[in-house]
Protein backbone atom coordinates (compact mmCIF):
# COMPACT_ATOMS: atom_id res chain seq x y z
CA UNK A 1 0.00 0.00 0.00
CA UNK A 2 1.65 3.33 -1.06
CA UNK A 3 2.09 6.20 1.82
CA UNK A 4 -0.46 8.51 1.74
CA UNK A 5 -0.52 12.43 2.63
CA UNK A 6 -2.23 13.60 5.92
CA UNK A 7 -5.15 15.30 3.78
CA UNK A 8 -5.49 11.56 1.63
CA UNK A 9 -5.32 9.71 5.28
CA UNK A 10 -7.83 12.11 6.62
CA UNK A 11 -10.13 11.50 3.71
CA UNK A 12 -9.86 7.87 3.93
CA UNK A 13 -10.90 7.75 7.29
CA UNK A 14 -13.75 9.89 6.87
CA UNK A 15 -14.88 8.25 3.98
CA UNK A 16 -15.01 4.72 5.77
CA UNK A 17 -16.21 6.58 8.94
CA UNK A 18 -19.42 7.44 7.04
CA UNK A 19 -19.69 3.78 5.31
CA UNK A 20 -19.63 1.98 8.51
CA UNK A 21 -22.18 4.73 9.85
CA UNK A 22 -24.08 4.35 6.74
CA UNK A 23 -24.43 0.10 6.81
CA UNK A 24 -23.36 -0.91 10.28
CA UNK A 25 -25.88 -2.43 12.86
CA UNK A 26 -26.97 -0.64 16.02
CA UNK A 27 -25.15 -0.96 19.39
CA UNK A 28 -28.15 -2.30 20.86
CA UNK A 29 -29.11 -5.02 20.61
CA UNK A 30 -26.71 -6.43 18.10
CA UNK A 31 -23.06 -5.73 19.86
CA UNK A 32 -24.47 -5.57 23.63
CA UNK A 33 -26.02 -9.53 22.93
CA UNK A 34 -22.39 -10.20 22.10
CA UNK A 35 -20.82 -8.17 24.60
CA UNK A 36 -23.39 -9.45 27.22
CA UNK A 37 -22.51 -13.23 26.62
CA UNK A 38 -18.93 -12.38 27.39
CA UNK A 39 -19.39 -11.09 29.96
CA UNK A 40 -21.40 -13.40 31.65
CA UNK A 41 -18.79 -15.75 30.66
CA UNK A 42 -16.49 -13.84 32.47
CA UNK A 43 -18.64 -13.90 35.16
CA UNK A 44 -18.75 -17.72 35.16
CA UNK A 45 -14.88 -18.24 35.12
CA UNK A 46 -14.28 -15.92 37.77
CA UNK A 47 -16.91 -17.70 40.06
CA UNK A 48 -15.97 -21.14 38.90
CA UNK A 49 -12.26 -20.82 39.43
CA UNK A 50 -13.04 -19.59 43.41
CA UNK A 51 -16.01 -21.97 43.46
CA UNK A 52 -12.85 -24.74 42.71
CA UNK A 53 -9.92 -22.87 44.80
CA UNK A 54 -12.79 -23.21 47.75
CA UNK A 55 -13.66 -26.47 47.25
CA UNK A 56 -9.94 -27.73 47.97
CA UNK A 57 -9.55 -26.08 51.18
CA UNK A 58 -8.54 -27.67 54.41
CA UNK A 59 -9.69 -27.30 57.80
CA UNK A 60 -9.11 -23.19 59.23
CA UNK A 61 -5.76 -23.73 61.47
CA UNK A 62 -6.67 -23.56 65.40
CA UNK A 63 -3.53 -21.68 66.05
CA UNK A 64 -3.14 -18.05 65.85
CA UNK A 65 -1.24 -16.86 62.87
CA UNK A 66 -1.48 -20.71 60.80
CA UNK A 67 -2.29 -21.56 57.11
CA UNK A 68 -5.39 -23.15 55.73
CA UNK A 69 -3.90 -25.05 52.49
CA UNK A 70 -5.68 -25.76 49.78
CA UNK A 71 -5.84 -28.06 46.69
CA UNK A 72 -3.90 -27.32 43.26
CA UNK A 73 -5.29 -23.79 43.04
CA UNK A 74 -3.23 -23.12 45.77
CA UNK A 75 -3.82 -22.90 49.58
CA UNK A 76 -6.54 -20.33 51.15
CA UNK A 77 -3.68 -18.38 52.85
CA UNK A 78 -0.26 -19.52 53.84
CA UNK A 79 1.00 -18.37 57.46
CA UNK A 80 1.33 -14.93 58.39
CA UNK A 81 3.81 -13.18 56.99
CA UNK A 82 6.94 -13.11 59.66
CA UNK A 83 10.21 -10.81 58.72
CA UNK A 84 11.87 -13.38 60.59
CA UNK A 85 12.11 -16.03 58.52
CA UNK A 86 15.19 -16.26 56.70
CA UNK A 87 14.63 -19.97 54.68
CA UNK A 88 10.98 -18.67 52.83
CA UNK A 89 11.36 -19.40 49.05
CA UNK A 90 10.00 -15.93 47.90
CA UNK A 91 8.07 -15.44 44.71
CA UNK A 92 6.18 -12.99 42.46
CA UNK A 93 2.43 -13.71 41.54
CA UNK A 94 2.10 -15.50 38.14
CA UNK A 95 2.24 -12.46 35.85
CA UNK A 96 5.15 -11.05 36.71
CA UNK A 97 7.01 -14.47 36.61
CA UNK A 98 8.63 -13.20 33.32
CA UNK A 99 10.05 -9.62 34.55
CA UNK A 100 11.50 -12.58 37.63
CA UNK A 101 12.76 -14.68 34.98
CA UNK A 102 14.62 -11.56 33.17
CA UNK A 103 16.45 -10.76 36.30
CA UNK A 104 17.56 -14.09 36.76
CA UNK A 105 19.12 -13.99 33.34
CA UNK A 106 20.28 -10.71 33.97
CA UNK A 107 21.80 -11.26 37.22
CA UNK A 108 25.86 -10.63 37.07
CA UNK A 109 26.34 -7.66 38.75
CA UNK A 110 26.93 -5.90 35.38
CA UNK A 111 24.11 -7.12 33.52
CA UNK A 112 21.56 -6.24 36.38
CA UNK A 113 20.73 -2.95 35.08
CA UNK A 114 19.71 -4.79 31.42
CA UNK A 115 17.10 -6.69 33.42
CA UNK A 116 15.67 -4.33 36.18
CA UNK A 117 15.39 -1.34 34.03
CA UNK A 118 16.55 -1.63 30.22
CA UNK A 119 14.50 -4.36 29.24
CA UNK A 120 11.29 -3.34 31.11
CA UNK A 121 11.72 0.54 29.97
CA UNK A 122 12.39 -0.54 26.85
CA UNK A 123 8.97 -2.83 26.66
CA UNK A 124 7.45 -0.13 27.96
CA UNK A 125 8.17 3.00 25.89
CA UNK A 126 7.88 0.37 22.50
CA UNK A 127 4.46 -0.33 23.96
CA UNK A 128 3.44 3.27 24.66
CA UNK A 129 5.19 4.38 21.24
CA UNK A 130 3.93 1.59 18.95
CA UNK A 131 1.33 3.32 17.22
CA UNK A 132 3.78 6.37 16.40
CA UNK A 133 6.46 3.66 15.13
CA UNK A 134 4.06 1.83 12.73
CA UNK A 135 2.24 4.29 10.66
CA UNK A 136 1.66 2.94 7.70
CA UNK A 137 -2.07 2.57 6.32
CA UNK A 138 -2.00 -0.72 6.29
CA UNK A 139 -3.75 -3.09 8.41
CA UNK A 140 -3.59 -6.53 7.26
CA UNK A 141 -1.02 -8.30 9.40
CA UNK A 142 -0.17 -10.67 6.62
CA UNK A 143 1.49 -7.20 5.44
CA UNK A 144 3.11 -6.14 8.11
CA UNK A 145 5.99 -8.63 8.81
CA UNK A 146 7.39 -6.70 11.77
CA UNK A 147 3.96 -6.77 13.34
CA UNK A 148 3.83 -10.30 12.53
CA UNK A 149 7.25 -10.99 13.77
CA UNK A 150 6.02 -9.30 17.00
CA UNK A 151 2.83 -10.67 17.39
CA UNK A 152 4.36 -14.89 17.17
CA UNK A 153 7.58 -13.90 18.90
CA UNK A 154 6.37 -11.96 22.00
CA UNK A 155 3.88 -14.52 23.85
CA UNK A 156 6.40 -17.34 22.90
CA UNK A 157 9.10 -15.09 24.49
CA UNK A 158 6.84 -14.42 27.45
CA UNK A 159 4.83 -17.81 27.72
CA UNK A 160 8.97 -19.27 27.64
CA UNK A 161 10.04 -16.58 30.56
CA UNK A 162 6.96 -17.18 32.56
CA UNK A 163 6.72 -21.26 32.32
CA UNK A 164 10.90 -21.13 33.40
CA UNK A 165 10.66 -18.38 35.55
CA UNK A 166 7.72 -20.87 37.84
CA UNK A 167 10.25 -23.57 37.63
CA UNK A 168 13.08 -21.52 38.97
CA UNK A 169 14.52 -22.65 41.84
CA UNK A 170 14.38 -21.22 45.62
CA UNK A 171 15.71 -17.91 46.09
CA UNK A 172 16.09 -18.38 49.40
CA UNK A 173 14.62 -21.47 49.93
CA UNK A 174 17.70 -23.35 51.12
CA UNK A 175 17.41 -26.79 52.93
CA UNK A 176 19.94 -25.41 55.34
CA UNK A 177 17.26 -22.34 56.58
CA UNK A 178 20.43 -20.67 56.91
CA UNK A 179 20.50 -16.86 56.39
CA UNK A 180 23.36 -16.49 54.42
CA UNK A 181 21.45 -18.49 51.30
CA UNK A 182 19.39 -15.73 50.48
CA UNK A 183 22.86 -13.34 50.25
CA UNK A 184 23.71 -15.78 48.18
CA UNK A 185 21.41 -15.61 45.60
CA UNK A 186 20.70 -13.45 42.65
CA UNK A 187 18.44 -11.32 44.80
CA UNK A 188 21.39 -10.94 47.39
CA UNK A 189 24.85 -10.39 46.33
CA UNK A 190 24.41 -12.53 43.18
CA UNK A 191 26.79 -15.29 43.88
CA UNK A 192 24.39 -17.65 42.35
CA UNK A 193 25.41 -16.56 38.93
CA UNK A 194 29.02 -17.81 38.93
CA UNK A 195 28.91 -20.33 41.43
CA UNK A 196 27.51 -23.76 41.72
CA UNK A 197 25.82 -24.64 45.87
CA UNK A 198 23.36 -27.30 45.79
CA UNK A 199 22.17 -25.74 48.78
CA UNK A 200 21.18 -22.51 47.80
CA UNK A 201 19.92 -23.84 44.44
CA UNK A 202 22.86 -22.47 42.54
CA UNK A 203 24.72 -23.42 39.46
CA UNK A 204 26.70 -21.04 38.18
CA UNK A 205 29.10 -22.35 36.14
CA UNK A 206 32.09 -19.11 36.03
CA UNK A 207 33.77 -19.86 38.81
CA UNK A 208 34.66 -23.03 41.20
CA UNK A 209 32.23 -25.28 42.32
CA UNK A 210 31.86 -24.81 45.87
CA UNK A 211 30.54 -28.26 46.71
CA UNK A 212 33.90 -29.23 45.60
CA UNK A 213 36.42 -26.53 46.65
CA UNK A 214 34.79 -26.55 50.02
CA UNK A 215 36.30 -23.00 51.38
CA UNK A 216 36.61 -22.68 54.88
CA UNK A 217 35.74 -19.59 56.80
CA UNK A 218 38.74 -17.76 56.57
CA UNK A 219 39.33 -18.27 52.64
CA UNK A 220 35.75 -17.54 51.73
CA UNK A 221 36.13 -14.40 53.99
CA UNK A 222 39.01 -13.40 52.41
CA UNK A 223 38.06 -14.09 48.68
CA UNK A 224 34.53 -12.45 49.05
CA UNK A 225 36.01 -9.78 50.86
CA UNK A 226 39.10 -8.73 48.41
CA UNK A 227 38.22 -10.84 45.41
CA UNK A 228 41.03 -13.01 43.64
CA UNK A 229 43.65 -11.38 41.68
CA UNK A 230 43.50 -13.22 38.28
CA UNK A 231 40.00 -14.41 38.04
CA UNK A 232 36.89 -13.06 37.86
CA UNK A 233 36.50 -13.17 41.83
CA UNK A 234 35.58 -9.57 42.62
CA UNK A 235 35.74 -7.13 45.90
CA UNK A 236 32.20 -7.81 47.21
CA UNK A 237 34.17 -5.04 49.72
CA UNK A 238 34.68 -2.89 46.33
CA UNK A 239 31.04 -3.06 45.81
CA UNK A 240 29.70 -1.74 48.52
CA UNK A 241 28.75 -4.91 50.44
CA UNK A 242 28.49 -4.54 54.02
CA UNK A 243 31.00 -6.39 56.34
CA UNK A 244 28.19 -8.00 58.02
CA UNK A 245 26.82 -9.44 54.56
CA UNK A 246 30.34 -10.93 53.79
CA UNK A 247 30.40 -12.55 57.07
CA UNK A 248 27.00 -13.99 56.70
CA UNK A 249 27.77 -15.29 53.53
CA UNK A 250 31.09 -16.59 54.14
CA UNK A 251 29.80 -18.64 57.33
CA UNK A 252 27.10 -19.87 55.14
CA UNK A 253 29.49 -20.98 52.45
CA UNK A 254 32.20 -22.66 54.78
CA UNK A 255 29.38 -24.71 56.41
CA UNK A 256 26.76 -25.52 53.64
CA UNK A 257 29.50 -26.07 50.74
CA UNK A 258 29.33 -30.07 50.16
CA UNK A 259 25.69 -30.02 51.18
CA UNK A 260 26.49 -29.46 55.18
CA UNK A 261 29.09 -32.28 55.72
CA UNK A 262 30.87 -29.67 57.91
CA UNK A 263 27.76 -27.63 59.41
CA UNK A 264 29.28 -28.32 62.72
CA UNK A 265 32.71 -27.00 62.28
CA UNK A 266 31.41 -23.17 61.77
CA UNK A 267 30.08 -21.75 65.25
CA UNK A 268 26.46 -20.04 63.31
CA UNK A 269 25.93 -18.51 66.62
CA UNK A 270 28.73 -16.34 66.13
CA UNK A 271 27.95 -14.92 62.89
CA UNK A 272 23.73 -14.96 63.38
CA UNK A 273 24.49 -11.34 64.20
CA UNK A 274 26.36 -10.63 61.10
CA UNK A 275 23.13 -12.48 59.20
CA UNK A 276 20.65 -10.33 61.46
CA UNK A 277 22.31 -7.17 60.55
CA UNK A 278 22.59 -7.86 56.89
CA UNK A 279 18.67 -8.42 56.88
CA UNK A 280 16.95 -11.26 58.01
CA UNK A 281 15.54 -11.49 54.30
CA UNK A 282 18.65 -11.25 52.71
CA UNK A 283 17.74 -9.18 49.81
CA UNK A 284 19.31 -6.22 50.88
CA UNK A 285 21.71 -4.90 48.27
CA UNK B 1 -61.31 25.56 31.59
CA UNK B 2 -58.96 23.07 33.47
CA UNK B 3 -56.29 21.58 31.40
CA UNK B 4 -56.92 18.31 30.02
CA UNK B 5 -55.67 15.28 31.84
CA UNK B 6 -52.61 13.67 30.59
CA UNK B 7 -52.48 9.99 29.83
CA UNK B 8 -50.16 7.89 31.83
CA UNK B 9 -47.93 7.94 29.12
CA UNK B 10 -47.53 11.32 28.84
CA UNK B 11 -47.15 11.69 32.91
CA UNK B 12 -44.23 9.12 32.48
CA UNK B 13 -42.71 10.91 29.85
CA UNK B 14 -42.32 14.25 32.30
CA UNK B 15 -39.50 13.31 34.31
CA UNK B 16 -37.85 12.05 31.10
CA UNK B 17 -37.98 15.08 29.57
CA UNK B 18 -37.36 17.25 32.44
CA UNK B 19 -33.53 15.26 32.90
CA UNK B 20 -33.90 15.38 29.16
CA UNK B 21 -34.02 19.29 29.34
CA UNK B 22 -31.86 20.29 31.81
CA UNK B 23 -28.78 17.54 31.09
CA UNK B 24 -29.45 16.48 27.17
CA UNK B 25 -29.07 12.70 29.10
CA UNK B 26 -31.64 11.12 27.45
CA UNK B 27 -30.79 11.65 23.81
CA UNK B 28 -27.32 11.22 24.91
CA UNK B 29 -27.54 7.59 25.89
CA UNK B 30 -29.89 7.31 23.20
CA UNK B 31 -26.51 8.00 20.72
CA UNK B 32 -25.03 5.73 22.42
CA UNK B 33 -27.26 2.73 22.33
CA UNK B 34 -28.52 2.87 18.91
CA UNK B 35 -25.21 4.53 16.93
CA UNK B 36 -24.28 2.58 14.35
CA UNK B 37 -21.25 -0.13 14.73
CA UNK B 38 -19.62 -1.65 11.94
CA UNK B 39 -21.80 -4.93 10.61
CA UNK B 40 -18.80 -6.94 10.24
CA UNK B 41 -17.35 -6.83 14.18
CA UNK B 42 -18.26 -10.26 16.19
CA UNK B 43 -16.63 -11.90 19.11
CA UNK B 44 -13.15 -10.55 18.56
CA UNK B 45 -14.33 -7.12 19.43
CA UNK B 46 -16.10 -8.22 22.90
CA UNK B 47 -13.21 -8.86 24.99
CA UNK B 48 -13.31 -4.66 25.84
CA UNK B 49 -16.31 -5.40 27.34
CA UNK B 50 -15.27 -8.24 29.54
CA UNK B 51 -12.82 -6.17 31.09
CA UNK B 52 -15.34 -3.29 31.64
CA UNK B 53 -17.06 -6.46 34.31
CA UNK B 54 -13.68 -7.47 35.62
CA UNK B 55 -13.30 -4.24 36.40
CA UNK B 56 -16.71 -4.12 38.43
CA UNK B 57 -16.24 -7.08 39.93
CA UNK B 58 -13.01 -5.81 41.37
CA UNK B 59 -14.45 -3.11 42.60
CA UNK B 60 -17.71 -4.20 44.08
CA UNK B 61 -15.72 -7.28 45.63
CA UNK B 62 -12.61 -4.71 46.74
CA UNK B 63 -15.14 -2.42 48.32
CA UNK B 64 -16.80 -5.42 50.29
CA UNK B 65 -13.43 -6.50 51.45
CA UNK B 66 -12.90 -2.67 52.47
CA UNK B 67 -15.65 -3.27 55.12
CA UNK B 68 -13.88 -5.87 56.89
CA UNK B 69 -10.12 -5.28 56.15
CA UNK B 70 -7.42 -3.78 58.53
CA UNK B 71 -4.51 -2.23 56.80
CA UNK B 72 -1.65 -2.88 60.09
CA UNK B 73 0.68 -5.53 60.47
CA UNK B 74 -1.18 -7.02 63.44
CA UNK B 75 -4.87 -6.26 61.85
CA UNK B 76 -4.46 -7.84 58.01
CA UNK B 77 -3.96 -11.32 58.43
CA UNK B 78 -6.23 -11.81 61.07
CA UNK B 79 -8.62 -10.07 59.01
CA UNK B 80 -8.11 -12.11 55.69
CA UNK B 81 -8.43 -14.73 58.24
CA UNK B 82 -11.96 -13.89 59.57
CA UNK B 83 -13.09 -13.01 55.46
CA UNK B 84 -12.14 -16.54 54.35
CA UNK B 85 -13.19 -18.41 57.28
CA UNK B 86 -15.97 -17.00 59.07
CA UNK B 87 -17.78 -14.32 57.59
CA UNK B 88 -21.01 -14.90 55.31
CA UNK B 89 -19.88 -16.03 51.48
CA UNK B 90 -16.70 -14.07 52.24
CA UNK B 91 -14.40 -16.70 50.73
CA UNK B 92 -16.45 -16.12 47.64
CA UNK B 93 -15.90 -12.53 47.78
CA UNK B 94 -12.28 -12.91 48.23
CA UNK B 95 -12.10 -15.47 45.68
CA UNK B 96 -13.85 -13.65 43.06
CA UNK B 97 -11.34 -10.50 43.80
CA UNK B 98 -7.98 -12.86 43.67
CA UNK B 99 -9.23 -14.93 40.34
CA UNK B 100 -10.37 -11.71 38.90
CA UNK B 101 -7.08 -10.05 38.81
CA UNK B 102 -5.84 -13.15 37.56
CA UNK B 103 -8.73 -12.67 34.80
CA UNK B 104 -7.96 -9.44 34.48
CA UNK B 105 -4.37 -9.67 33.44
CA UNK B 106 -5.03 -12.40 30.70
CA UNK B 107 -8.22 -10.38 29.39
CA UNK B 108 -5.66 -7.33 29.15
CA UNK B 109 -3.67 -9.64 26.74
CA UNK B 110 -6.66 -11.02 24.72
CA UNK B 111 -7.39 -7.81 24.30
CA UNK B 112 -4.40 -5.80 23.74
CA UNK B 113 -3.46 -8.74 20.62
CA UNK B 114 -6.41 -8.16 18.91
CA UNK B 115 -6.10 -4.55 18.45
CA UNK B 116 -2.54 -5.30 17.53
CA UNK B 117 -2.98 -7.98 14.93
CA UNK B 118 -6.02 -6.36 13.66
CA UNK B 119 -3.94 -3.13 13.26
CA UNK B 120 -6.88 -1.02 14.95
CA UNK B 121 -3.97 1.53 16.77
CA UNK B 122 -3.42 3.05 13.22
CA UNK B 123 -4.51 6.77 12.86
CA UNK B 124 -6.53 8.10 13.72
CA UNK B 125 -6.77 5.90 16.86
CA UNK B 126 -3.57 5.92 18.37
CA UNK B 127 -4.62 7.49 21.49
CA UNK B 128 -7.11 4.93 22.30
CA UNK B 129 -4.04 2.63 22.44
CA UNK B 130 -1.72 5.10 24.43
CA UNK B 131 -4.49 5.21 26.76
CA UNK B 132 -5.06 1.26 26.73
CA UNK B 133 -1.35 1.13 27.38
CA UNK B 134 -1.60 3.40 30.31
CA UNK B 135 -4.31 1.37 31.48
CA UNK B 136 -2.34 -2.15 31.22
CA UNK B 137 0.22 0.14 33.81
CA UNK B 138 -1.85 0.77 36.25
CA UNK B 139 -3.25 -2.63 36.09
CA UNK B 140 -0.38 -4.14 36.96
CA UNK B 141 0.84 -1.78 39.37
CA UNK B 142 -2.68 -3.09 40.81
CA UNK B 143 -1.52 -6.66 40.75
CA UNK B 144 1.49 -5.69 42.49
CA UNK B 145 0.34 -3.38 45.66
CA UNK B 146 -2.86 -5.69 46.13
CA UNK B 147 -0.64 -8.67 46.46
CA UNK B 148 0.77 -7.64 49.93
CA UNK B 149 -2.35 -6.99 51.47
CA UNK B 150 -3.42 -10.45 52.16
CA UNK B 151 -0.44 -10.42 54.59
CA UNK B 152 0.76 -14.24 54.29
CA UNK B 153 4.44 -14.96 53.91
CA UNK B 154 4.38 -15.64 50.27
CA UNK B 155 2.67 -11.93 50.04
CA UNK B 156 5.04 -10.74 51.96
CA UNK B 157 8.13 -12.13 50.74
CA UNK B 158 6.42 -11.43 47.21
CA UNK B 159 6.31 -8.03 47.84
CA UNK B 160 9.91 -7.70 49.42
CA UNK B 161 11.42 -9.49 46.61
CA UNK B 162 9.74 -6.54 44.06
CA UNK B 163 10.35 -3.54 45.73
CA UNK B 164 14.39 -4.49 45.71
CA UNK B 165 14.31 -5.30 42.41
CA UNK B 166 13.13 -2.09 42.30
CA UNK B 167 15.79 -0.68 44.99
CA UNK B 168 18.49 -1.57 42.69
CA UNK B 169 17.30 0.07 39.75
CA UNK B 170 19.73 2.90 39.26
CA UNK B 171 19.19 6.61 40.46
CA UNK B 172 15.42 6.53 40.99
CA UNK B 173 15.49 3.05 41.96
CA UNK B 174 16.19 3.55 45.47
CA UNK B 175 14.07 6.35 46.14
CA UNK B 176 10.81 4.18 44.44
CA UNK B 177 11.86 1.43 46.93
CA UNK B 178 11.85 3.70 49.85
CA UNK B 179 8.81 5.67 48.71
CA UNK B 180 6.96 2.30 48.27
CA UNK B 181 8.59 0.98 51.93
CA UNK B 182 8.00 4.69 53.69
CA UNK B 183 11.58 4.65 54.66
CA UNK B 184 14.60 2.35 54.06
CA UNK B 185 13.02 -0.83 55.97
CA UNK B 186 9.58 -2.48 55.29
CA UNK B 187 7.80 -1.04 58.52
CA UNK B 188 3.66 -1.34 59.05
CA UNK B 189 3.43 2.04 56.98
CA UNK B 190 4.55 -0.36 53.81
CA UNK B 191 1.25 -1.96 54.17
CA UNK B 192 -1.14 1.01 54.76
CA UNK B 193 0.52 2.97 51.78
CA UNK B 194 0.03 -0.05 49.81
CA UNK B 195 -3.55 -0.02 50.87
CA UNK B 196 -4.13 3.46 50.07
CA UNK B 197 -2.94 3.27 46.54
CA UNK B 198 -4.71 -0.04 45.91
CA UNK B 199 -7.58 1.18 46.79
CA UNK B 200 -8.05 4.89 46.97
CA UNK B 201 -5.32 6.14 43.99
CA UNK B 202 -4.79 3.83 41.44
CA UNK B 203 -8.52 3.08 40.93
CA UNK B 204 -9.02 6.73 40.24
CA UNK B 205 -6.81 6.46 37.32
CA UNK B 206 -7.88 3.21 36.46
CA UNK B 207 -11.72 5.15 36.22
CA UNK B 208 -10.33 8.26 34.57
CA UNK B 209 -8.90 6.58 31.52
CA UNK B 210 -11.64 3.91 31.20
CA UNK B 211 -13.82 6.56 30.49
CA UNK B 212 -11.35 8.78 27.76
CA UNK B 213 -10.43 5.59 26.57
CA UNK B 214 -14.11 4.63 25.44
CA UNK B 215 -14.73 8.08 24.74
CA UNK B 216 -12.30 7.81 22.17
CA UNK B 217 -13.64 4.35 21.08
CA UNK B 218 -17.02 5.98 20.42
CA UNK B 219 -15.86 9.56 19.01
CA UNK B 220 -13.80 7.51 16.22
CA UNK B 221 -16.32 4.63 15.64
CA UNK B 222 -15.33 0.91 16.32
CA UNK B 223 -12.73 -0.05 13.34
CA UNK B 224 -14.18 -3.32 11.34
CA UNK B 225 -11.75 -6.00 10.75
CA UNK B 226 -9.01 -5.22 8.04
CA UNK B 227 -10.51 -8.46 5.66
CA UNK B 228 -13.82 -7.25 6.08
CA UNK B 229 -15.71 -8.52 3.01
CA UNK B 230 -18.38 -6.57 3.77
CA UNK B 231 -16.31 -3.25 2.52
CA UNK B 232 -14.92 -5.00 -0.04
CA UNK B 233 -18.28 -5.79 -1.35
CA UNK B 234 -18.91 -2.36 -1.23
CA UNK B 235 -16.22 -1.18 -3.18
CA UNK B 236 -14.15 0.89 -0.65
CA UNK B 237 -10.82 1.32 0.90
Amino acid sequence: MPRMTARERREAYQREYQFQKKTGKPFFPYAVLHDTITSLVVVALIMGLTILWHSGFGPAPTEAGGERPGGFLGPAYEAQADPGTASYDPRPEWYFFFLFQLLRIFSTPELLLFGTIIVPTMLMVLMLAWPFLDRGPERRVSRRPVSMALAIGTPIVLLALTWSGSQAPAVGGAASGHAGAALFADTGLGCASCHTLKDAGASGTVGPVLDTLNPDYKTALDFITNGKAGTAMQSYKAKGATADQIACVASYVAAWANGGAKAASVDQAKYAAACKAAGADGTTK
Amino acid sequence: MAPPIPSPKELAQIPVDWIEERSGLVSGHKYLLFRNVPKDISWLQTLGSGLITTFLIQATTGVLLAMYYQPTPDGAFSSIQYITDTATLGWMIRGMHKWGSTMFVILLFLHMGRVFLMGSYKYPREMTWVTGAVLFLMVMFMSLTGYLLVFDQRAYWASVVAININGSAPILGPFIAEFLKVGPEFSQHTLSRFYSLHMLAVPGGIMAFIGLHLWLVIRLGVSSPPWSKHRAKAGEV
